[in-house]
């Protein structure tokens, strides 16, 4: 979890925007942390070269919570 | 109840106001450019432009103005608007409709990426734009989502398909994908055409539930992806699912089930496999561009294609130098060309890394200034990107490097 947050801040800095403190599992990807497709695609390029896990592999990802389940889960 | 021309943000827009605000309109301009690139305001510019039959050239609203600045025009210029020279008024839309059929001057430019230096102008007469819309009386009922940017090849053909048979259009564009289901159920959508990124990133709002009244699945703009479509054939389950191949140049010309393209007979001599396997289409069937003029009568897609049989063909590889984020095409040349220009840059080199969401992605190799630090570099990098590009032509990953591989010839290599 930590790791993950800390690549999420990477990318909400690079792109200017304020870091986020905490993440949930709860999270709405798109919803709650207003991750557009580009951005999706940023994170998942960024957790493969991390964790050799293809997130989007079978495209259904929605939130912080399953995000973590594929990266324990491989 | 009135027919509904586009929804848009909550907001209906009908017919009968489209009939209105053609009537009513007092300026026109040979350029389109529009600001978030407001569907309803482009659709308008759009359709007035075909009624009066005078000539328009699109620009991305997105476009910043260094970007318009590199297609040779100017800001000011693009925005000029003059009066009209007549007024007209429209008592229905069927008179409409066959008023833009009857147009003999009217012709749309578009820009692409070209593979070197300057965007490439093409125009297209409202017979090649339209050349495969189907108008028929069962068609008078469709609903289409429309996920395309409108000012791009892709959205016009989704446009005058829709336009044509006075179908209703609900603009999900730019829409937050957890609303797309409710607006599909809402409106009664039948149609959708789009990307596979944009299907990959509806997919997670989608799937709880079977949409039975959607009869037809396009895919477009980019390469085809045979398990995405086994998903959307469970959520879709009357659907037909066609991919599109079209282009800012030919504008659209295969269509395939699964990933085998039909070549229609009308076509048989016009289209060509060389040799090397390029697929190559004669100019008879491509809008026009200065760029475009060849010695020989063929135009070379880049696209390495393998013939099934006599009418089918299947994509080895397409256009290897321009990179496919999520259905648009960038030229990495034009990315490094403006990058380089950032203090503290030496070198770099945009490339594609493949991924799950958008197909590729762009990625960057850079050479620093030893003075400069890292972060500091990267954030001024991406955003000079995202002032002056349009936002898939920002490098989403910097890596820093000492030196860039290269050819004997002295090219990048972009592999």
């Amino acid at each position: 979890m930590e790791k993950l947050l800390a690549i999420i801040n990477e990318i909400r800095e690079e792109a200017g925007n304020s870091t986020i403190e905490t993440l949930a599992s709860s999270m709405d990807l798109r919803e709650d942390l207003h991750l557009d497709s580009l951005m999706l695609a940023e994170l998942t390029v960024r957790l493969e070269d991390e964790f050799d896990v293809d997130i989007f592999e079978d495209g259904i990802v929605q939130t912080i919570g399953e995000i973590i389940v594929k990266l324990e889960g491989k | 109840m009135e027919k509904a021309f586009l929804v848009h943000n909550e907001v209906v827009y009908t017919y009968e106001k489209l009939l209105t605000d053609l009537s009513n309109r007092e300026i026109c301009s040979s350029y389109l450019y529009v600001m978030n690139n407001e569907p309803y305001e482009v659709f308008l510019t759009i359709v007035h432009s075909l009624l009066f039959d005078y000539p328009i050239e699109l620009l991305d609203g997105d476009f910043s103005e260094k970007e318009i600045g590199e297609l040779g025009l100017h800001v000011e210029d693009v925005l000029m608007i003059s009066d009209v020279m007549e007024r007209i008024h429209f008592n229905d839309f069927d008179e409409v409709v066959q008023r833009i059929q009857a147009t003999q001057k009217w012709n749309v430019t578009l820009y692409t990426s070209g593979t070197t230096g300057r965007p490439k102008k093409v125009s297209h007469s409202f017979q090649s734009i339209t050349r495969n819309v189907k108008k028929y009386t069962k068609l008078e009922n469709d609903v289409w989502a429309f996920a395309y940017n409108p000012t791009h090849m892709a959205g016009l053909q989704v446009f005058f398909q829709a336009l044509l048979n006075q179908n209703t259009l609900i603009y999900v564009f730019d829409e937050s994908m957890k609303r797309i289901p409710e607006l599909i159920e809402k409106y009664g959508v039948t149609n959708i055409s789009a990307t596979s990124t944009f299907y990959r990133n509806v997919l997670p709002y989608l799937q709880e539930d079977i949409y039975s009244m959607i009869k037809r699945v396009t895919f477009g703009g980019e390469k085809f992806d045979a398990v995405l479509e086994g998903k959307l054939k469970n959520i879709f389950p009357n659907a037909k699912m066609t991919n599109v191949y079209a282009s800012t140049e030919a504008g659209s010309l295969f269509a395939a089930q699964g990933d085998t393209f039909e070549i229609r007979e009308e076509h048989l001599l016009l289209v060509k496999i060389t040799t090397e396997q390029e697929l190559c289409i004669h100019n008879s069937l491509l809008g026009y561009s200065d760029s475009l003029a060849t010695d020989d009568m063929w135009f070379h897609t880049g696209d390495l294609v393998e013939m099934r049989d006599e009418t089918h063909f299947t994509f080895l590889s397409r256009q290897s130098d321009m990179i496919n984020v999520g259905g648009y095409k960038v030229n990495p040349l034009e990315v490094e060309d403006l990058l380089i220009q950032v203090p503290g840059v030496v070198d770099i080199l945009v490339k594609s890394k493949k991924n799950s969401v958008t197909g590729e992605l762009l990625v960057a190799d850079v050479i620093k200034a030893d003075e400069v630090d890292e972060k500091e570099l990267k954030k001024e990098i991406k955003q000079f990107a995202a002032t002056h590009l349009q936002e898939w032509k920002v490098p989403r990953i910097i890596k820093f490097v000492d030196e860039l591989p290269s050819t004997r010839t002295g090219k990048k290599v972009r592999k």
